[in-house]
């Protein structure tokens, strides 16, 4: 007995010190977006706050709340103020329908869709007939698939493309390509890449997968000749590719990469200005923007989060709550009633009208941001040469 | 020469396997338990060095030598505070308690350090020792002298010393070693304490080579070098060092061949299942006779 | 005796009514979509957790990849609705399907059961584990227009409302045929195996036909479960069955008692519902700290169930005792239960699970205790 009351006690001075511990660190940022109430419009999104790809979940959330909380305190659309919640579904599709459930259990009547392509392939589904999605970067080009749909990121096979025009327009005998296999995001855009590319470009290919994207030593090895690397993956796995690559690839090379790439200047101990290579992306966002809506953006973002979590998700995500509060403010100014009573099913018949009527919304990752009705967006996407090689 | 620079680089990863996997099969020897949170020590181990860099700043070694001895530490009291009450009682619980601190370890991570990864570029050794047309990293030399140095290390402390043959006592067998005068809990403990000072330092080793840092920055590295520890005969030393060389270069050279590449993982699995298919207990592991 | 009858047909008459109850509320349209959803999780993860108790409390090997069985019946079974029909929602397809997934999955146990009947303990146990990550990587690597490669294979999402009464009834389903299977003699043959293979071998038992028809079985209802869960989602994608899935499953069984399959299933329910309910409550920045519950809570329940040092507390207050003190039944009916053998495995100490030779002795010792005291 002595020895179980024993192990009793450390076990709960262990609970107790943990909780303390993680309730003390949990209040991070101080912003204020009211929870999901009858008087609010409310507005819901599903993405992965913890597991592997928990920093691109938590860069929409903080986002899409910092959008939310400029726009209460202004004063919300004519007094109706706005609330938000998301959903941590692991980056697990499975996960998605009882977050769906949840969201609208509680009354969401808008939805920011998933942070993620493959839960949203699910979450699609789900909304299909009363839930109006405008995703800040699920980039699948399945994921407009419906009427209900909208991107605010450009989709993976448009990328791809345009990619390929660009690299085809260079003049290049000889490229390398770097992208993960287990990933439909790199596997989306190499795949459009692949299919659009002048065929008289030979190329190198390495590939990693989640289980072995640390250690690149093999991959480089592959890819040392190269002068011109594509690269469609996030920043993460690039930023670690090239402090590896360093010393072995031609410094005077370039990496080539898309809308994953940004971030790569501010991830955290990892300093660009030491690759000796060139670096550059097709985006549409940068977070080194010298001027405009951007440029303000960051500097919000990071005086509240810090700069570890800025990047093109986070950007994305304020662009899409401006985006459709811009919208429901010209369908309320054209006669319609938009509160926290609208169903969802209303919700989505007046912002498809918006949507598919000619709306333009100018922000951070675009001016003059037009929707297809297909879903899909129609913004400039912008080369970025986020770092010069060293001569 | 391709050949031989792919090799190269397997054997690095696959001395950072072996090092991991030597502290597996000891547990796994000892303890007659899978630590599953074996590899999660590893990932404790990267962020106490992280956090040492920041308050150091450049002081690697003392960096390295503190992330050692915080995950010595971590060990026994895990030991001390989820493994030891369940001695004696079925090895599935144990299993599943090693389980539930690898969540945990995970999870309190997270809250702490926050989902961005963490990038440490002070560990990088960069440079290479030039053999004529052959690059050798000086990384690469590094891992496979300490892993071979950490290997004969431990060889040595298990023969000669009387703690070392107390251990080879316990996992012969627990009962008779009690009889004998040996203190099981003290034995068991300085295992994990080896165990888990091993893993703190193969995370070193992973963060030369790739310095991201995030929570489950020890989960498949982990699993690897369980695989790896199979492969050479769990329970036993050079085994693991085996096991975690031959995977490392199984890995590189799958890596390699662009239409296999996207299978590694099944490749090294598939190895592993063929190897024991041939060799039940492992390429080096001890056959043991079943008694009635 | 006739008391005893219907006890052991309590689950099935709990399950059923349950069932029944749910049909009828869900065909009603008075249950939310929230927990139709939980029901369908809960029904798949009885049948996983009943079908790899089978395994691992009564064939006594540790298996880490039975979420490789039920990611080949859920690509298989998710694969064959969606080529005879892409909207799904016809009962015959969905029979089907789950034949069809059950069976190929059963296959694959079969080819995993070779190696059992070689390898034992954590040898086999990280077999199985390569075996599920061989799955997972096969159909992660298909092409887009077999199995869908990395964005998963699109599968009908049949309706929840008509999805959770076939879930109840195939937990029926395996209960039947698992429970009557342990309960035979052949059920006797595989707890001997279990128990000390090499006394049963010289008895005469057939151990590689026993060790194979476990595998058989429990894979072919992991595949079951998987088709389930396939038509429970609008896409399957391999990541979901990774080991980790495995073990969860494992932590099902072992929570529940080995060898127990109503503890396996009551275990399974309560987990099930527990991870929903973090996962909904738990939103937004305050979704970091549910692992952190989830982790306490396992490692706390499993050193109470387990510690030897809380054997006096755990005696004084378990859920049986509990149960007992409300219906103040004769403890003299007690002791007739416990002669009966089926529930002698719950008193047998594991440890023959892991490693062989060292434990029989210190089972011996314990059992020689028993006697003494």
């Amino acid at each position: 007995m002595k020895l179980s009351k024993r192990i009793l006690a450390l076990a709960l001075a262990v609970v107790t010190a943990v909780s303390v511990f993680s309730f003390a660190s949990c209040s991070g940022d101080d912003i204020e977006v009211p929870e999901f109430s009858a008087e609010t419009i409310k507005i819901g999104v599903s993405g992965p706050l913890t597991g592997a790809a928990a920093v691109y979940g938590q860069a929409v959330y903080n986002g899409a709340r910092l959008a939310i909380h400029e726009i209460n305190e202004a004063g919300g659309l004519d007094g109706t103020l706005f609330s938000f919640e998301m959903f941590d579904d692991t980056h697990d599709p499975t996960k998605v329908a009882t977050g769906y459930a949840s969201l609208t259990g509680k009354g969401m009547q808008l939805s920011l869709g998933t942070v993620t392509t493959g839960p949203g392939l699910e979450f699609k589904e789900l909304s299909k007939t009363n839930m109006f999605v405008l995703t800040p970067s699920a980039s699948g080009d399945k994921i407009p698939e419906y009427a209900n749909a909208y991107q605010m990121c450009f989709a993976d096979g448009n990328q791809g493309k345009v990619a390929a025009e660009y690299v085809n327009s260079l003049c290049l005998t000889k490229i390398g390509i770097f992208y993960k296999t287990d990933e439909d995001y790199s596997k989306g855009i190499y795949d459009q890449f692949k299919a659009n590319l002048s065929s008289s470009i030979q190329t190198v290919e390495a590939s990693f997968t989640d289980s072995n994207a640390t250690d690149f030593s093999t991959q480089i090895d592959t890819l040392k000749d190269c002068t011109f690397i594509f690269m469609p993956i996030y920043y993460t796995p690039a930023s670690l590719f090239m402090t590896q690559a360093k010393d072995k690839i031609a410094k005077n090379a370039t990496y080539y990469g898309c809308d994953g790439f940004d971030g790569i200047e501010s991830a955290e101990g990892f300093d660009i200005t030491t690759i000796p290579q060139n670096v550059s992306m097709l985006s549409h966002f940068n977070s080194k923007a010298e001027s405009g809506a951007a440029k303000d953006f960051v500097t919000k973002y990071t005086d509240i989060f810090g700069a570890d979590t800025l990047n093109q998700f986070g950007a994305s995500a304020y662009d899409c709550v401006y985006a459709i509060f811009n919208a429901l403010k010209a369908a309320k100014a054209a006669g319609k009633t938009v509160d926290g009573s609208t169903s969802s099913a209303d919700m989505l018949a007046i912002l498809t009208e918006q949507f598919n009527g000619g709306f333009t919304y100018s922000g951070v990752t675009g001016d003059n941001i037009k929707w297809e009705p297909t879903g899909y967006v129609n913004k400039g996407a912008v080369p970025y040469t986020i770092k010069e090689a060293n001569e | 020469m391709e050949f031989i620079s792919t090799l190269l680089n397997g054997l690095s990863s696959g001395g950072t396997y072996a090092m991991i996997a030597l502290g597996y099969t000891m547990v796994y020897g000892i303890a007659k338990m899978l630590n599953f949170a074996h590899g999660d020590v590893i990932m404790v181990g990267g962020y106490i060095m992280y956090v040492m860099m920041l308050l150091l700043s450049q002081n690697v070694f003392l960096g390295i030598a503190v992330a050692v001895v915080f995950c010595v530490l971590l060990g026994i009291l895990v030991e001390r505070l989820a493994y030891r009450p369940l001695r004696g009682a079925s090895p599935l619980a144990v299993l599943i308690t090693a389980i539930g601190v690898s969540y945990l370890f995970q999870s309190l991570a997270l809250i702490v350090f926050k989902s961005s990864p963490k990038m440490l570029s002070v560990l990088q050794i960069s440079g290479a020792l030039k053999l004529g047309k052959l690059s050798v990293d000086y990384s690469t030399i590094v891992t496979l002298a300490v892993a071979a140095a950490v290997m004969t290390a431990l060889t040595l402390f298990v023969k000669k010393t009387k703690t070392g043959r107390a251990m080879v006592a316990v996992s012969e067998d627990r009962d008779a070693a009690k009889l004998m005068g040996i203190n099981v809990n003290f034995i068991i403990m300085i295992t994990f304490a080896i165990g888990s000072g091993l893993a703190a330092l193969a995370g070193v080793f992973m963060l030369m080579k790739a310095p991201s840092l995030s929570n489950t920055f020890g989960a498949m590295p982990g699993i690897k070098a369980f695989t790896a520890a199979v492969i050479g005969g769990i329970g036993s030393i050079p085994g693991a060092m085996v096991g975690g060389i031959l995977l490392g270069v199984i890995e590189a050279i799958s890596f390699k061949i662009p239409l296999i590449a996207p299978y590694t993982d099944a490749i090294e699995f598939s190895i592993l299942i063929i190897i024991l298919l041939v060799k039940p207990t492992g390429l080096l592991g001890k056959r043991r006779r079943e008694k009635v | 005796m006739a008391n005893i009858k219907w006890k052991r047909y309590l689950n099935y008459i709990v399950i059923s009514a349950l069932a029944v109850l749910f049909a009828v509320l869900s065909l009603t349209g008075t249950l939310k979509l929230g927990t139709q959803i939980l029901l369908e999780k809960i029904t798949i993860s009885i049948i996983l957790a009943v079908s790899l108790s089978m395994v691992v409390g009564f064939l006594g090997e540790l298996s880490l990849g039975h979420a490789g069985f039920m990611c080949v019946g859920a690509y298989i079974g998710g694969k064959v609705a969606c080529l005879v029909d892409g909207d799904g929602n016809s009962h015959l397809i969905l029979i089907t399907a789950i034949l069809v997934g059950g069976v190929v999955a059963a296959i694959c146990g079969f080819i995993i059961g070779l190696p059992a009947l070689r390898l034992k303990g954590d040898y086999l146990a990280i077999v199985t584990l390569a075996f599920g990550e061989i799955v997972r990587s096969l159909f992660l690597n298909s092409t887009p227009e077999s199995f869908g490669s990395t964005l998963g294979l699109k599968t009908p999402r049949y309706d929840s409302r008509f999805l959770l009464i076939y879930g109840f009834v195939f937990v029926l389903i395996a209960l039947a045929v698992i429970q009557n299977l342990i309960k035979s003699k052949h059920g006797r043959a595989i707890t001997a195996i279990r128990d000390n293979e090499i006394a049963a071998k010289a008895t005469g038992i057939n151990i590689t036909k026993y060790k194979l028809l476990v595998f058989i079985v429990s894979a072919f209802f992991a595949g079951v479960a998987g088709v389930l869960f396939s038509h429970a989602n609008y896409t399957v994608q391999s990541k979901t069955f990774d080991y980790n899935y495995s073990i969860e499953i494992l932590v099902m069984v072992v929570l529940g008692g080995m060898g127990s399959i109503n503890g396996a299933i009551i275990s399974a329910t309560l987990i099930t519902f527990l991870n929903e309910e973090l996962t909904t409550i738990l939103t937004g920045e305050l979704s970091v700290l549910k692992d952190l519950l989830y982790a306490l809570i396992l490692i706390l329940l499993i050193i109470y169930n387990n510690a030897p040092a809380l054997k006096g507390v755990r005696e004084k207050y378990n859920l049986r005792a509990f149960v007992g003190k409300i219906r103040k039944h004769d403890p003299a009916a007690d002791k007739d239960d416990e002669a009966k053998w089926h529930r002698v495995p719950t008193k047998i100490d594991m440890n023959e699970v892991l490693s062989t030779d060292l434990v029989v002795k210190e089972s011996r010792a314990e059992k020689g205790d028993r006697g003494g005291k």
